[in-house]
């Protein structure tokens, strides 16, 4: 850094100038933009969707009070957990499959960690400006131009985060009223705790921990390499290349000085949010956020070398130059997520908007009536999936001079309610035969759900004359 | 030096990062056993249980759920991590 810039700096003139030569923070780039516009797609995505509508309620609710989670046009119960399993799964196999292809991509541009932490330090530098200026504002005493800086950094940062834990328990509680609600403090109490609790965690690990949480405190992180190979895509330096390192004039002839590509000015440390320097290789504390490979090739633009002495490349294409996507791994991993995809859509789309449960009367297994017939006590059971109340008629189908009263036919339940109703079916002996017969009976809300179900009733055994 | 600089890179102490991690997990534990637990059951239907005179509403049951969830996980994670950096050097008592 020239000492002219550094003077321009503490006279405070142009104090939110763009400063590119010198601060790598604001350094611009292909991979800078990538994540520019990674973060802000997420954010979008996460602050936009409680507000989407379906019909007449939010498309997306987790409506936990009610117990019942509302996906677009889906409605799904308790009951239906074991969907919500099987999305998980899925979402960890793509994080694997995608680890395998495109190493750390998630760390680098997906993880909330990354995201937030990334909207925070563009308040930070809207706020307390280049990283420099930061520095130096932290070593001044205080003062009013700090106090003003330093407040508007945390009125950002806690309005950013309450707004964020607002937004957190709007999925769970639908938005349109749960706004208004924390705006005039009338909120039920456990809204507002979450909400509050969300805006500290934001605020704690976005604002301060930062990458230590990727450091020391996430396993994903620890155990990503298991997932990688020789070909999966990693930043790399290339040693060949840049080595021996060392500082140069310009118009000295590297050649002749013995010395590689590497022009040791240490910026790819400076942007480092971990603090590693990745010519020594890969290590665990890089999460793949490409900003040493955008300022390591401005700075061999500006020397005129080619770009790429910090690429993110895999480790075989830095040996061999060549790049394969058909490993063993990526084919396994997209199998079994194609297996599980497969299984996950087959069985939502066979998802019944009822269940139905026939069950054997309470006491004596049949009665006999005065007028010699049959009488068998059956309970049967309707669990309602769907979103609206609904009315089940039951409908004996089968069977000469087989009968059925049913006191409560159609029988109504209310939206993921369960309700039980007996009935009796009376049948002549004759229709017995080894004590049992067996009967049909249909069970249908007359919107989408109709059921044939095959029960045996008994009667008395070889027949009664 | 410029590492020194920058305030992100500064390291933990063994004993900020223990507390962190036992915080962490526990936290993503416990988050796990609150949905697999309440997916089974219903806080309304639980809270007779004890005492038919406690009713309290789905809210607060997922709460304390939740947090009954995050002190267990937390003395888990604690006690674990404790006992793994105190153990007695197996090398350190050979030699």
């Amino acid at each position: 850094m020239s000492a002219e810039a550094d003077k321009d700096k503490v006279q405070g003139a142009p104090m939110f100038a763009s400063a590119e030569k010198i601060y790598p923070r604001e350094m611009k780039g292909r991979f800078d933009r990538l994540s520019k516009l990674a973060t802000i797609t997420l954010l979008g995505l996460f602050y936009v969707v409680p507000w989407l509508m379906w019909d007449d309620r939010q498309a997306f609710l987790f409506d936990l009070p009610a117990r019942k989670f509302y996906l677009l046009g889906l409605t799904l119960w308790p009951q239906d957990f074991p969907y919500l399993a099987m999305l998980l799964v899925i979402a960890a196999l793509t994080l694997f499959f995608f680890t395998a292809l495109l190493g750390r991509v998630w760390c680098g541009f997906a993880c909330p960690q990354t995201v937030w932490t990334e909207a925070f330090i563009w308040m930070e530098q809207w706020a307390e400006g280049t990283r420099k200026q930061r520095m130096k504002l932290d070593k001044a005493p205080w003062s009013w131009n700090k106090l003003r800086r330093k407040g508007s950094k945390q009125l950002l940062w806690l309005s950013f985060s309450l707004w964020t834990g607002f937004t957190f328990v709007a999925y769970f509680t639908p938005a349109q009223e749960l706004g208004p609600q924390l705006l005039t403090f009338s909120a039920g109490s456990w809204a507002t705790f979450w909400t509050v609790f969300y805006a500290f965690a934001t605020y704690g690990n976005a604002g301060y921990m930062r990458e230590q949480v990727c450091k020391y405190m996430c396993p994903y992180a620890r155990f990503q390499s298991a997932m990688f190979d020789n070909d999966t895509l990693i930043i790399s330096y290339d040693e060949t290349r840049g080595e021996p390192r060392g500082g140069r004039n310009r118009s000295a002839d590297p050649q002749a000085l013995g010395l590689g590509d590497c022009i040791d000015c240490t910026l790819c440390v400076q942007v480092c949010p971990t603090g590693i320097d990745i010519r020594e290789g890969l290590q665990m504390e890089c999460i793949h956020c490409t900003q040493c490979i955008d300022a390591c090739d401005q700075v061999m633009d500006r020397i005129g070398l080619e770009p790429g002495l910090i690429s993110y490349t895999s480790q075989a294409e830095l040996e061999s130059g060549r790049r394969s996507f058909l490993r063993p791994r990526l084919v396994v991993y997209s199998a079994i997520l194609l297996v599980m995809f497969g299984a996950f859509t087959f069985s939502l789309a066979g998802k019944k908007t009822a269940d139905v449960t026939l069950l054997r009367g309470l006491g004596a297994p049949f009665t006999i009536l005065p007028s010699g017939e049959v009488s068998n006590q059956i309970r049967i059971k309707i669990a309602n999936r769907s979103p609206e109340k609904r009315s089940y008629l039951i409908v004996l189908s089968n069977g000469e001079g087989l009968t059925m009263i049913a006191p409560e036919n159609p029988l109504t339940v209310a939206p993921g309610q369960t309700e039980m109703t007996g009935a009796f079916i009376t049948a002549p002996i004759s229709a017995f035969s080894g004590g049992e017969t067996s009967i049909t009976l249909t069970i249908g809300d007359g919107v989408d759900f109709s059921k044939v179900l095959e029960y045996r009733i008994l009667g008395p055994a070889g027949g009664w004359s | 030096m410029i590492q020194e600089e920058y305030r992100g890179t500064r390291q933990w102490s063994r004993n900020r990062q223990a507390i962190a991690i036992v915080v962490w997990i526990s936290f993503l534990s416990a988050a796990i056993a609150t949905m697999v637990f309440f997916a089974l059951f219903d806080p309304v239907e639980l809270s007779g249980i004890f005492d038919a005179d406690v009713d309290i509403g789905r809210d607060a049951g997922y709460a304390a759920g939740f947090f009954f969830f995050w002190v267990l996980t937390a003395i888990c994670s604690a006690v674990t991590a404790w006992l793994v950096r105190t153990a007695p050097k197996r090398d350190a008592k050979r030699r």
